[in-house]
């Protein structure tokens, strides 16, 4: 069984438009690609994600996206500042296709995330058709 | 954060006489039901239709000029009822409630339209009732994304914690969740405490 994650570093986020990351994620999303931004969107591209997802909804292949931004709840003025100071905007994120992830959630201490295992053995078993498909052809 | 309060500022410098309230909130938290309980109180009618199926509503819904009267006062306000905000929309969900695949791809696409629409309406309310089901974790990304965006706009907000008749609701988990806010918690079906939330759209929302 594989999972395929896609880990981007806050330097990168930083040099990318809302329409560039929002494009990036709905690409390695539907390719079954589950990504952990260092940096986590805004709630306006969050907004703006939800919307792109919608978009892109179609019955057979693509239902939709799981995601969940790991952030302090409640920071005190002092920590706000602090963020400011270091150039933090929000704590990671992790975004996957919903066929795959049945839930992410914060514990106190960590953050779990649940993968549907019979999806995940079906999409390698796919995976591993179109391949042999490939080759035959070849 | 000081874009939010230049919002804020200019919001009650420029007070209106209607407000735009619009209800935002997950999938089947119980915005239409709080709806019509609203408009049986004083319109005496309900405006739309409920059910167990998820996203019921797919268009927004607009009821105009529904006036409150409070001991603090009487409000104006149009309603603006939004579809259900989500992730993901899967038709198969909806054939387990008995729809044929037809009518669940039909409703599966008439959903996502309607959480752009919702999305799209942020731009136009004065203020918003985030509901949420007390029975549920309120601690979930729609949430999150929900009160963040209304923060950034600066819109004025009170989040309703709504099925407290129910035997798991727990609505203080709601309380905890987003204390920098107020939570008035409600059962629309049955319209307990909704005087509490008529007062309380009077002092924080106009």
């Amino acid at each position: 069984m594989e999972i395929k994650m896609h880990f981007i570093p806050a330097e990168v986020l930083a040099g990318m438009r809302t329409v560039d990351k929002i494009n990036m994620i709905i690409d390695s999303i539907k390719k079954n690609i589950i990504v952990v931004l260092e940096e986590g969107l805004t709630p306006q591209e969050e907004a703006e994600l939800i919307e792109a997802t919608m978009r892109e909804i179609d019955a057979e292949n693509f239902h939709g996206i799981e995601f969940f931004r790991v952030d302090k709840r409640n920071k005190s003025l002092r920590e706000k500042l602090a963020d400011k100071i270091a150039g933090r905007k929000s704590g990671f994120m992790i975004v996957g296709p919903t066929r795959m992830i049945e839930e992410i959630k914060k514990e106190t201490n960590y953050v779990v995330m649940l993968a549907r295992v019979d999806e995940l053995c079906r999409i390698n078993a796919q995976n591993a058709e179109e391949s042999m498909t490939k080759e035959q052809k070849k | 954060m000081f874009n939010g309060l230049l919002k804020k500022l200019l919001r009650v410098l420029k007070r209106k006489k209607v407000i735009k309230l619009g209800f935002y909130g997950p999938v089947n938290a119980g915005k239409t039901t709080l709806a019509n309980r609203i408009c049986l109180d004083w319109l005496g009618t309900e405006v739309g239709r409920v059910s167990e199926i998820p996203h019921e509503t797919r268009e927004v819904q607009k009821i105009e000029n529904v006036v409150v009267r409070t001991n603090n006062g009487t409000l104006r306000m149009n309603i603006i009822d939004m579809p259900g905000i989500a992730t993901q929309v899967d038709y198969r969900t909806f054939m387990e409630y008995g729809l044929d695949e037809e009518e669940a791809k039909r409703r599966a696409k008439e959903a996502t339209r309607g959480v752009i629409e919702a999305i799209k309406w942020l731009d136009n309310v004065d203020a918003v009732l985030v509901v949420m089901d007390s029975t549920q974790d309120p601690y979930t990304q729609v949430n999150v994304t929900i009160i963040g965006n209304l923060e950034a706009r600066g819109i004025p907000m009170i989040i309703v914690a709504n099925k407290i008749d129910l035997p798991g609701a727990r609505p203080e988990r709601i309380e905890n969740a987003f204390p920098q806010h107020v939570v008035v918690p409600i059962s629309a079906k049955t319209g307990e405490n909704i005087d509490k939330l008529y007062e309380a759209i009077n002092k924080y929302l106009t």
